[in-house]
């Protein structure tokens, strides 16, 4: 093998010279720092994090901010967005405005990593601070498992792996006592759950509210959707139930507008209600929260 | 073919496209559901009442608007002797848009003792816009079109920096959508109250122009010649400015603004009937009401259920066949 091998570089000493040059040349390149750690994202994105762990952290969406508190340590985080206001001491960070990304302040603040969803950030403005010299991890929510997984991978990005453990079993287990709750629900309610009011959006199939329902024992109304809905749409569903606002609110901001649509039975029964508008539109810690609020609406 | 002929192929041309608008929609609908719907109504059965209630006043919407439309795009194109012209050159398009914006910005309720406030304020921006836009074009008792058309397209950006403002300055999600909607027109908010409004203007004014088409054709040749003839080119001006603003105006508040029909129906009216016909206006409103549907329709059958915005499917569907139609006839505006 070794005579072999010495044959092949005495034949052929230049190109092995150049192999040995571009190989180190590239090394020299790419080769990660010895501190250096390569996460994979929840969109499959490579993020390279200068340090093993990283000290500095920040979001870019209410949700995130309100995942770091959950598990992180308070001092390492270093900004909040204008929306997040949840828990108090997020109050106390200083203002990042994400929409349009201030980049100047984020960079002022040195964040280590800066955590994402996919949706809230624009890939091109994560791959500005890519750019920047700073690295961020998106996270992607369709299901309430997805938050929880979410929590423990917080957890072992920035080494807190036990307190981000202790919390997700936690939630876990209220989650599976409420699903234990509402297994034998025949038939399920169809609620349909209102985003916005003119045009009409809906929380459609792929969001975390159908599997909020699904614990629950009962359906989202609607399939897949990213459009507004048609009011034909609405009769054709025909919700039990219509998350969006109080009886009142709905009345005058929403039935006023669509008199056609006091036909659907959550009208007829009077089953509006107004769940939290963060607890619904937010994936975070708080989902065993909103689940048990959506609870009471469902079953008073 | 004659023109009697065209006439009655756009009548029937329209009850064609509204039996088949009415087929279309979340519930399945055949022939026998829908003439149940009409002889036998059930107000219990959901499929009756959405046939009933929500297709029927969608399709009768967009036809009565995408007659106005036309119908003032003509107006505006014979009243400013220029081909380019259309019913939003007075800034109503603009006007309106602010007005209903200003409505989703919360300067008042969204609705008001049952009324839909955005089509309100959408109207007042309308008439306000095109009141301010008709002043700087007067001068001296007369009014200049070139200068009006220039003080339309300033007053026209000035409103949209402001709707670009409030939007930029929009905190959730839901209003920056609202907007969005608005500006791309859509027939959904479409019920028996309302259609009354835009098809009582709509009425009057055909009712109008009937009689004023001769000076109309007169105009056409300039408003000198025009004066010569005997024409009132200042008043019948005046005349074609209150009617076109009040008619686009309750066809905007009630449906946001839909381009491209106002432009381009005209023209195919000319194409067809010729540039002076006696019942150009009345035909332009037949063909503007016809593209409308065939454009909400199509926006539902391409997109289903709830459909594209109409302003994407008139621009889509209404361009290659303006070409064509401008390359086949070899079409000249005035003659």
């Amino acid at each position: 093998m070794r005579q072999i091998r010495n044959s092949y570089f005495r034949k052929y000493p230049l190109l092995y010279s150049c192999l040995l040059l571009l190989l180190f040349s590239c090394g020299g390149e790419r080769k990660p720092a010895e501190t250096e750690r390569v996460l994979q994202d929840g969109l499959g994105r490579e993020v390279h994090l200068k340090k093993q762990q990283p000290a500095r952290v920040m979001a870019l969406a209410a949700s995130m901010t309100e995942m770091l508190f959950a598990v992180c340590d308070t001092a390492s985080i270093v900004a909040r967005t204008p929306h997040c206001d949840y828990p108090a001491a997020a109050l106390t960070k200083p203002v990042v405005n994400n929409y349009p990304v201030d980049y100047e302040q984020v960079l002022l603040l040195k964040p280590d990593l800066v955590f994402t969803v996919e949706g809230i950030t624009p890939l091109e403005v994560a791959d500005r601070l890519q750019e920047l010299g700073v690295p961020v991890y998106y996270f992607k929510f369709r299901k309430v498992e997805d938050i929880f997984s979410g929590l423990d991978e917080i957890g072992r990005i920035t080494g807190r792996e036990q307190q981000a453990k202790q919390l997700t079993d936690s939630l876990r287990q209220h989650v599976a006592q409420i699903e234990a709750r509402h297994q034998q629900q025949q038939p399920p309610l169809k609620v349909l759950a209102i985003a916005g009011y003119d045009p009409i959006y809906v929380y459609g199939h792929s969001t975390v509210i159908t599997d909020k329902l699904r614990i629950l024992g009962a359906v989202n109304a609607v399939e897949e959707t990213f459009s507004p809905l048609s009011r034909e749409q609405i009769l054709k569903a025909n919700p039990d139930v219509l998350l969006g606002g109080t009886p009142e609110e709905m009345e005058k901001s929403f039935f006023s507008i669509y008199p056609e649509l006091r036909k659907i039975k959550a009208y007829q029964h009077n089953r509006i209600y107004a769940p939290t508008s963060d607890l619904m539109g937010r994936a975070s810690p708080r989902v065993v929260e909103s689940i048990r609020e959506l609870e009471q609406f469902l079953y008073p | 073919m004659s023109k009697a002929a065209y006439f009655i192929l756009a009548v029937l041309l329209i009850l064609l496209v509204m039996v088949l608008g009415l087929l279309v929609g979340s519930f399945e609908t055949d022939a026998g559901l829908l003439a149940d719907a009409f002889f036998q109504y059930n107000p219990d059965n959901l499929t009756h009442f959405s046939i009933i209630h929500l297709r029927l006043p969608r399709l009768l919407l967009a036809l009565v608007v995408g007659a106005s439309l036309a119908f003032c795009g003509y107006l505006m194109q014979a009243m400013v002797n220029n081909g380019l012209a259309e019913p939003y050159l007075l800034g109503t398009a603009s006007g309106a848009s602010l007005g209903a914006v200003l409505v989703f910005f919360g300067i008042v309720e969204i609705t008001i003792a049952g009324i839909y406030m955005p089509s309100l304020f959408a109207l007042l921006g309308a008439l306000g816009i095109t009141l301010l836009v008709v002043l700087l074009g007067y001068r001296r008792g007369h009014i200049i079109p070139t200068q009006l058309i220039l003080a339309g397209v300033a007053l026209s950006s000035l409103c949209t920096a402001f709707v670009w403002l409030l939007t930029y300055l929009s905190d959730t999600e839901g209003k920056l959508k609202s907007v969005i909607f608005w500006s791309m027109g859509s027939f959904e908010r479409a019920s028996w109250q309302l259609l009354p409004y835009p098809t009582v203007a709509l009425g009057l004014a055909l009712l109008l122009f009937l009689f004023m088409q001769k000076q109309l054709n007169i105009l056409l040749l300039g408003a000198g010649r025009a004066e010569a003839l005997g024409v009132q080119v200042a008043r019948t001006r005046w005349i074609i400015l209150i009617t076109v603003s009040a008619v686009t105006g309750f066809a905007v508040a009630t449906s946001g603004t839909v381009g491209f029909v106002g432009l381009i129906v005209p023209h195919v009216t000319r194409a067809l009937m010729g540039a002076t016909g006696k019942y150009n206006l009345l035909f332009c409103a037949f063909v503007g009401g016809f593209f409308m549907l065939l454009c909400d329709l199509l926006s539902r059958v391409v997109y289903p259920p709830a459909g594209l915005p109409i302003g994407i499917i008139t621009s889509f569907f209404g361009v290659p066949f303006f070409v064509y139609l401008l390359s086949r006839k070899n079409y000249n505006f005035s003659s």
